[in-house]
């Protein structure tokens, strides 16, 4: 392997790390609360306001139901307004954090909706307020499914990012098709490939670790 | 003195459903009682509606002279950190440690982090888990798992313990030792205790006094000793009480008839005792008072809060059999001839 491919390899690979962890970062910063809400405005929640409740979950269903792809480019506009420019790396972050922030939304809806009905009781019962239950008792006792859902979500950032190349972001996934595809450079395709396996592999083991490190 | 629990009239209704229906009652400062019905009866509403986390569509509930039916949900926050709830699965945030479960509530009242510590050592003491602070709820058996949640229940110096099935989910050696802990509890210090529960052998061996709880309505109020006396004629009583009372063997009941015959004239009695009758010589003073030879078929004299109390099924035979019976229906507190089998048996 060349020197140049590598620096390539490299290269993408601290651009795709960018957009990933960025993009989840903003996905679990807003997502977190999203989740929150629907569940607190739920039927058996703190605060039930069940139309609230039930639109959040449309417009959550709607942005998941388009592809990505197709979302990189309807959010065009968006992504100009936001980052100034519809193009490269840091422009990507903004339509991957639109199309992460439902989707973790929904994974940390379904750990919050694990956490126990009867921990909720005992908290309220000891005279604990609305703000306590969510901290001490959902986020606290959600945390190791939050975690494994924090990890899925990086991991689906990562799909994601493969095709943020349309918008010129760069990142692995763009590197792939232009060189390995393109030009028919093989090496570049494995290198890509194996860099992958070894950032979702990393991911998925630290993890699920901090996840059962969470869980006494 | 006013009752430290006092409920008046109250009604709940779920839709059609009626849950409880015009229940009033009162708990005096420092007693023991026990509360108890069949699934369905309507003892969980009645619980959420003690602690305050459903208000009663009818009547009011006065905990230390405030209404909490009329309290606004602010109110009733601060009201409910006066209230202690032990639960049947323990709800322990399995995400803190003993210690962490146990501060909670103490969080919650702004109790300064310091005296935190202490009063979570003074309360592990008291309920019997010294050095348990670092572990987990996962790491504990059912019983420890309760202890901590009375301890936890007990932080924040509740006015009223309230515990929903607090021994249901428990193996029966860890049943009595939380009973006693509560009893203990209750002793050392003077707390109110409310027990829910279905199952009457709970209340006997626990509660000073008894409530009975039929579809909604509140149906006995007593000590068991006036249920045992009184239960021959109540349906409700007698369905609770079957669970812990001696019943006659099956082989004696084939032969049992309603009026002694010849060779047929072993009388079999069902008596009960209380106080100091159940401790005094009884089998003695019959043969010597009527030379009658009495054998114990079931039960026998156990221990109801402080006091004994006797429930068993005996035989009597000899000459003056009748004498001894009208002597026994004088000096016991129930006897009730269940018939007479053959003398041979």
């Amino acid at each position: 392997m060349s020197p140049l491919i590598l620096k390539l390899i490299l290269h993408s690979t601290w651009q795709t790390l960018e957009m990933v962890v960025a993009s989840t970062a903003l996905s679990v910063i807003l997502g977190l609360p999203l989740a929150l809400f629907m569940i607190a405005t739920g039927p058996q929640g703190l605060y039930r306001l069940p139309f609230a409740a039930r639109l959040m979950g449309m417009v959550v269903d709607a942005v998941r139901a388009v592809p990505f792809i197709i979302l990189l480019v309807l959010l065009i506009p968006v992504t100009r307004f936001i980052a100034g420019t519809s193009l490269g790396t840091e422009a990507a972050i903004v339509p991957l954090s639109i199309a992460g922030i439902p989707y973790f939304a929904r994974i940390a809806e379904m750990a919050l909706r694990e956490v126990d009905s009867g921990l909720v009781d005992a908290v309220r019962a000891m005279g604990g307020t609305r703000m306590t239950i969510i901290r001490s008792v959902l986020i606290a006792e959600a945390l190791p499914g939050l975690v494994t859902g924090v990890t899925v979500t990086l991991i689906t950032m990562v799909g994601a990012s493969a095709m943020a190349g349309v918008i010129g972001a760069g990142g692995l996934g763009d590197l792939a098709i232009r060189y390995g595809y393109q030009r028919f450079n093989t090496t570049v395709m494995f290198g890509v490939v194996v860099v992958l396996i070894i950032m979702v592999s990393l991911m998925q083991v630290i993890g699920n670790s901090l996840a059962r490190w969470l869980k006494h | 003195m006013n009752p430290i629990l006092d409920i008046q009239h109250v009604t709940h209704t779920f839709g059609q459903h009626t849950a409880l229906q015009d229940i009033s009652f009162s708990v005096q400062q420092g007693e023991v009682v026990g509360l108890i019905g069949r699934s369905g009866a309507g003892k969980s509403t009645l619980l959420r509606c003690l602690c305050a986390l459903e208000r009663p569509q009818q009547g009011h509930i006065l905990l230390d002279g405030v209404d909490l039916t009329t309290q606004p949900e602010r109110q009733l926050v601060r009201i409910r950190r006066k209230i202690g709830l032990v639960f049947q699965h323990f709800n322990l945030l399995t995400s803190r440690t003993v210690a962490g479960n146990i501060a909670l509530p103490l969080q919650i009242a702004g109790c300064p982090r310091k005296e935190q510590a202490d009063r979570i050592a003074e309360l592990l003491e008291l309920v019997g888990l010294k050095g348990f602070e670092k572990k987990y709820p996962s790491q504990l058996s059912g019983g420890q798992k309760q202890r901590v949640g009375i301890a936890r229940a007990l932080a924040a110096n509740p006015t009223l313990l309230l515990c929903d099935e607090a021994t249901s989910a428990l193996d029966p050696e860890s049943t009595s030792s939380i009973l006693n802990l509560l009893a203990d509890i209750n002793k050392k210090l003077g707390l109110t205790i409310v027990l829910i529960t279905h199952e009457m052998d709970v209340v006997r061996r626990f509660a000073q006094r008894i409530l009975v709880l039929d579809h909604g309505r509140l149906v006995e109020d007593g000590t068991l000793l006036d249920f045992l006396r009184d239960g021959q004629n109540n349906r409700t009583l007698q369905t609770l009480l079957a669970d812990i009372r001696p019943s006659l063997p099956a082989f004696l009941t084939e032969t049992l008839a309603s009026a002694p015959q010849q060779g047929h004239n072993k009388a079999i009695i069902r008596l009960v005792l209380s106080g100091d009758n159940a401790s005094e010589p009884l089998f003695s003073a019959l043969h010597e008072q009527f030379n009658v030879r009495t054998a114990l078929l079931q039960g026998g004299v156990t221990t109801v809060g402080e006091h004994l109390s006797g429930d068993m099924i005996l035989s009597l035979e000899g000459e003056k059999t009748e004498q001894a019976l009208s002597h026994l229906k004088t000096a016991a507190q129930n006897m009730e001839v269940l018939g007479y089998v053959p003398s041979h048996s």
